[in-house]
């Protein structure tokens, strides 16, 4: 995915401009983010948008989707994933969807708030647990997507300049700084 | 049309030709043209102006397409170099790509390169520690590849020229296995490097913890601010290129200052196929150059030549440098051209907690990484059963005690977390290799890179040596960090190849024989000696100082000698 498409994708989205699919005859519909290796349709990219939301949702901060996350995480699986992670991916987002269809008996992203919550700390739960096998791949998906959502939140402009506040040029080195000072 | 060719041989006519811009090249550069004299400069790569061409230097991690990441495939393309622990998505522009550059592995070599104006400089981990007399008469002592020609005293003066001029920062810490400098203000210890330098004062005989010595302006000097370069900012971005000028490379010091003179002309693109020998005059006359753009043929002529490739390039200009008198490669009638190669030992590491010194912390960020082990075993006599030995590095840190766990409210809390977790420790291994025939570089016979000249075969190993070192520091390391009441110890080995330490050295050895070495105590080939050899090439052993601060040394040392010689006539 090249930078001008995640812009025009991420003016796209944020502007609620996602009227678009209608003119297309497939049921699923293509995806609006224009991906070069990874291959997914409308309903996966929703899924996916709906996932990194419900990981991190707007609350007195901005969210997934205030951010772009979203976009972060399918750029970052479409450009620096091996071949292998996004057949994993896709595997798992299959089953994925699958699972949130039993338990939720409705497609993922068609969720409240609270369903999507309650299915995610399921996989959460699991997530934990040494014996489960991750034979469709549903955990290694999951953790694509939350692993992808959190290194492009903590590394997006608005984590390293209003919450934990990177600095670019530090102009010092303490070398015995008190503890006391750093956690204040 | 005579009269034209006349021109052009004068025009491509210099004082001295210096083959490589990087960190011994920008230091012959600088000395020829401070000495008066015209100096063409030879650069392969492209070129890389300070702070005009660091195109990510000020970059916050959310202006990089992947947020720093390297793309799959590049990482694909270039396994080689992807394994370098700097080839990030900041800095991969400086590093020369897999397929740029092919060459043979006979043995599995991770051959890391940077081919542009300041090479490896740009690049480097600017620690810069002096070679003792423990080490110059290191093969003697120990028997095995031959003496070096030259002992601490020789180069003494000139490891105190080349640190005022580059800064070097370090404390005046009095060990006789690591001499003192001029030194810049060190960048101190926090409280858990100095609980263990501690430690080890009163537990353990010559063994100690010092701040790391290293190329960055603490506090600069006004030869430094002359140099337009700055104090250091603690940002530890330095493989982007520095902003400011905090770290010493050739890009931001030697090279500008050589080119300053008006008597530097910097030739990039330039590939160097061969020295040119001349029978009749018993001399080399110059180099043969391919353009790397339009792949022509080009002579330049100098009565001396400093060849500064980096090591192993080095090792290929002399092999591919063939003539009559010399068939097997410029100087070598001893025969021992691009053999007893050997690099550094950094196969393994150890990490730990500590639960002390809760009430400390750090603030702000160590540009010299923490604290530097010097070698102590068998430095006085023979005590193991392995030959020689290996410096540590040695840092501790505390780290937020952020989390990813939970989603939500939950998660976002998590990663806020401003709590500190407890002091984690490291130490990685840099051990001294020896020298052997059988670890040797070579024209391949067939194979031929992009500017028509051979390939480089490369067959390097570790040996049992090498694993007997690596076995001692784990156990040595283990021990100490026990005593000093670390927890959690995990020592690890790796089973990387040999040049991702990219301390390769050796191939055109110095030595008092002419058979059995390449080099006198000069630098100048023993054969054919208006040519110098003064950067990694040129290294008898390896030690386990990193190496960069001594090929500084030799190379002002050996520019002040050739120098010398152009005045008394010997090189006209």
């Amino acid at each position: 995915m090249n930078r001008r498409a995640a812009i025009r994708n991420m003016a796209l989205i944020l502007g609620g401009a996602i009227v678009l699919p209608s003119c297309l005859h497939d049921d699923k519909g293509k995806a609006i983010v224009e991906l070069e290796r990874l291959k997914i349709d409308a309903e996966q990219e929703k899924l996916v948008n709906s996932l990194t939301q419900t990981i991190l949702p707007k609350t007195d901060t901005p969210g997934a989707a205030e951010l772009g996350i979203n976009l972060f995480v399918f750029k970052m699986m479409d450009d620096c994933a091996s071949k292998e992670q996004q057949a994993d991916f896709i595997t798992g987002l299959k089953t994925f969807a699958d699972e949130a269809k039993n338990q939720m008996n409705k497609a993922f992203a068609d969720g409240t708030d609270q369903e999507r919550t309650a299915f995610v700390q399921s996989v959460e739960k699991q997530s934990t647990d040494k014996n489960f096998k991750d034979d469709g791949k549903l955990m290694a998906f999951y953790q694509m997507v939350k692993g992808q959502t959190i290194f492009g939140y903590t590394t997006s402009k608005f984590f390293m300049t209003k919450q934990v506040v990177y600095e670019l040029v530090p102009g010092r080195y303490n070398a015995m700084y008190p503890a006391s000072k750093a956690t204040a | 049309m005579a009269n034209l060719n006349i021109d052009s041989i004068k025009e491509r006519t210099f004082d001295a030709i210096v083959i490589g811009s990087g960190m011994s090249g920008g230091w012959a550069a600088k000395e020829f043209t401070g000495k008066g004299l015209k100096a063409l400069v030879l650069e392969r790569g492209r070129d890389v102006k300070h702070l005009k061409d660091y195109p990510t230097t000020n970059l916050y991690p959310w202006e990089f397409p992947h947020h720093g990441v390297v793309p799959d495939a590049v990482q694909k393309a270039n396994p080689i170099v992807n394994r370098c622990y700097a080839f990030g998505e900041d800095a991969m522009h400086f590093f020369v790509k897999d397929a740029e550059h092919p060459y043979v592995q006979e043995k599995p070599f991770d051959w890391i390169r940077g081919y542009q104006t300041g090479g490896k400089s740009l690049l480097w981990a600017r620690q810069t520690q002096r070679w003792s007399d423990f080490d110059f008469e290191g093969p003697e002592r120990d028997g095995f590849a031959v003496d070096w020609p030259i002992r601490y005293a020789d180069i003494a003066p000139w490891y105190s020229y080349v640190e005022k001029f580059a800064g070097i920062s370090g404390n005046r810490d009095g060990l006789a296995e690591l001499p003192d400098g001029e030194f810049l203000p060190a960048f101190p210890l926090n409280a858990v490097e100095t609980y263990f330098s501690n430690h080890l004062k009163k537990n353990y005989k010559g063994r100690h913890v010092i701040s790391a010595r290293c190329a960055h302006l603490s506090k600069p000097n006004q030869i430094h601010l002359d140099q337009g370069r700055g104090q250091c900012q603690e940002r530890t971005l330095c493989q982007r290129g520095c902003p400011f000028g905090g770290y010493f490379s050739a890009n931001s010091s030697t090279i500008p200052w050589a080119l300053k003179t008006g008597l530097c002309t910097l030739r990039p693109h330039s590939v160097v196929e061969s020295i040119i020998y001349d029978d009749k005059k018993g001399k080399a006359t110059g180099v043969r150059v391919i353009d790397a753009q339009t792949k022509e043929a080009i002579e330049y002529y100098a009565p001396v030549i400093f060849v500064n490739a980096a090591a192993l390039n080095s090792n290929l200009i002399l092999l591919n440098s063939r003539s009559s008198r010399f068939p097997n490669g410029l100087g070598n009638d001893s025969g021992t051209l691009g053999k007893y190669v050997a690099f550094h030992n950094y196969s393994a590491h150890i990490n730990a907690e500590y639960d002390g010194a809760k009430e400390w912390t750090t603030d702000g960020r160590n540009p010299a990484g923490g604290g530097y082990i010097p070698r102590f075993r068998n430095l006085h006599k023979q005590e193991t059963n392995y030959l020689r030995g290996y410096a540590a590095g040695l840092y501790a840190y505390r780290g937020r005690m952020q989390s990813g766990e939970g989603i939500g409210e939950d998660l976002k809390k998590n990663l806020v977390n401003k709590e500190l977790g407890g002091w984690q420790v490291g130490s990685h291994m840099m051990g001294e290799t020896i020298p052997k025939e059988s670890n040797y570089v070579a024209l391949d016979k067939s194979l031929k890179d992009p500017w028509g000249i051979p390939q480089l075969k490369i067959s390097v190993d570790y040996d049992d040596n090498d694993e007997k070192m690596k076995k001692d520091y784990i156990e040595q390391m283990t021990e100490m960090f026990t005593s000093a009441g670390f927890k959690n110890i995990r020592p690890g080995t790796d089973h990387r190849a040999p040049g991702l330490d990219i301390h390769e050295m050796g191939g055109v050895r110095m030595g008092k024989d002419p058979k059995t070495s390449m080099l006198d105590k000069w630098h100048r080939l023993h054969a054919c000696p208006n040519v110098y050899v003064t950067d990694g090439a040129s290294m008898t052993s390896t030690s386990c100082q990193n190496p960069s601060l001594t090929y500084m040394a030799f190379t002002a040392r050996a520019v002040d000698h050739a120098v010398g010689e152009m005045k008394k006539g010997n090189l006209s």
